[in-house]
């Protein structure tokens, strides 16, 4: 169902377009590095908070009113250009390995962040500026990594690898999508 | 000798070869570059939106003493991690504009950062210059990682 869905993507004027466009697609791509700084560098500075090695002057409740904030308008950014570089490139990137891997952060990243907020921060005026508890410890380390992660495998996005026409083990097969090639 | 043959000899050099010719170390300091700049990214802004009001309310030189180190940090990294990613393909960056735009708004980010930024902020200084400068310093790392993505498309 999802492959019919992106095939007729693929069809679309829209991912025409921006496939074949000559700056559109490489101002998308290059507004969504940018707002990788905005995004995961803002992330980045309140998990550090939160492992409690930085920022220990700040106290936890103002940096997650104040930063996160700007950490979401960084989401909304990448979701916006994220969505348009799929556009572009619809059938590729839906088999791509590394895509797939990608979302796959993103859902540990959008789970540890749901943890977060529904069960670690509920008593943080109890530690908004003592020593940081464990469990928030364990929070910023998974969402780091969960980050780091999302950057490096989408950055993988680009390299042919694993396509579709270099699949030869039928793992690999199952895990792409992509049929195996008898020859 | 000029500069085109000096990127042909390094394009020649073994390092250059080295990276150029491997499947995985292009792309993992590719990754490296932008988790660095991500840092970057982090550390910059977080001091940037407490000077410009839109932020923490904690004093600048404070946030500093905890920022300037994953500053650091991540201009080294994204230096060290450039110069590689450059010495595989100094031909082709030698003639795409997006990177002398890029080495350009680099050195005024550096210089900016360093001799201007930092100082003020260390310094506790506040108000209109300090406002300007912060403008400036974001714009030119902004433009920094948005030339730097552009060199692989022109």
């Amino acid at each position: 169902m999802l492959e019919g869905l992106v095939t007729k993507l693929a069809d679309t004027p829209w991912s025409i377009a921006l496939h074949e466009s000559l700056y559109m697609y490489a101002i998308t791509e290059s507004t969504h590095v940018m707002s990788i700084m905005l995004f995961v560098g803002t992330i980045a500075m309140v998990d550090l908070r939160l492992l409690g090695v930085s920022y220990t002057k700040v106290p936890v409740s103002q940096m997650l009113s104040k930063i996160l904030p700007w950490t979401i308008a960084g989401f909304a950014l990448l979701v916006i250009t994220g969505s348009m570089l799929f556009l572009a490139i619809p059938i590729r990137t839906y088999h791509s390995i590394w895509f797939r891997l990608k979302c796959l952060m993103i859902v540990i990243a959008a789970i540890n962040i749901a943890v977060f907020t529904f069960r670690v921060e509920r008593d943080k005026a109890a530690w908004d500026l003592g020593p940081v508890p464990g469990k928030s410890k364990i929070c910023a380390v998974i969402s780091l990594s969960a980050w780091a992660c999302v950057i490096v495998f989408g950055r993988l996005i680009a390299y042919n690898w694993f396509d579709c026409d270099s699949i030869t083990s039928p793992t690999m097969a199952e895990l792409t999508g992509c049929p195996l090639d008898p020859g | 000798m000029s500069l085109y043959h000096t990127a042909q000899n390094i394009e020649a050099s073994a390092l250059g070869q080295t990276i150029r010719e491997s499947t995985w170390l292009f792309p993992a300091i590719e990754s490296t570059h932008l988790l660095a700049l991500a840092l970057l990214g982090g550390s910059i802004l977080i001091m940037s939106f407490s000077i410009l009001g839109w932020g923490l309310k904690t004093p600048v030189a404070d946030l500093y003493r905890s920022a300037h180190r994953y500053l650091n940090a991540a201009v080294i990294v994204l230096l060290i991690t450039g110069v590689l990613l450059g010495i595989s393909e100094p031909v082709k960056l030698y003639g795409r504009q997006a990177f002398w735009v890029k080495m350009i708004s680099l050195a005024i980010a550096l210089l900016v950062t360093y001799f201007v930024f930092n100082p003020l902020v260390r310094r506790g200084a506040s108000g209109l210059g300090l406002r300007s400068v912060t403008v400036l310093t974001m714009a030119a790392w902004l433009l920094v990682a948005m030339a730097g993505r552009w060199i692989g498309f022109s």
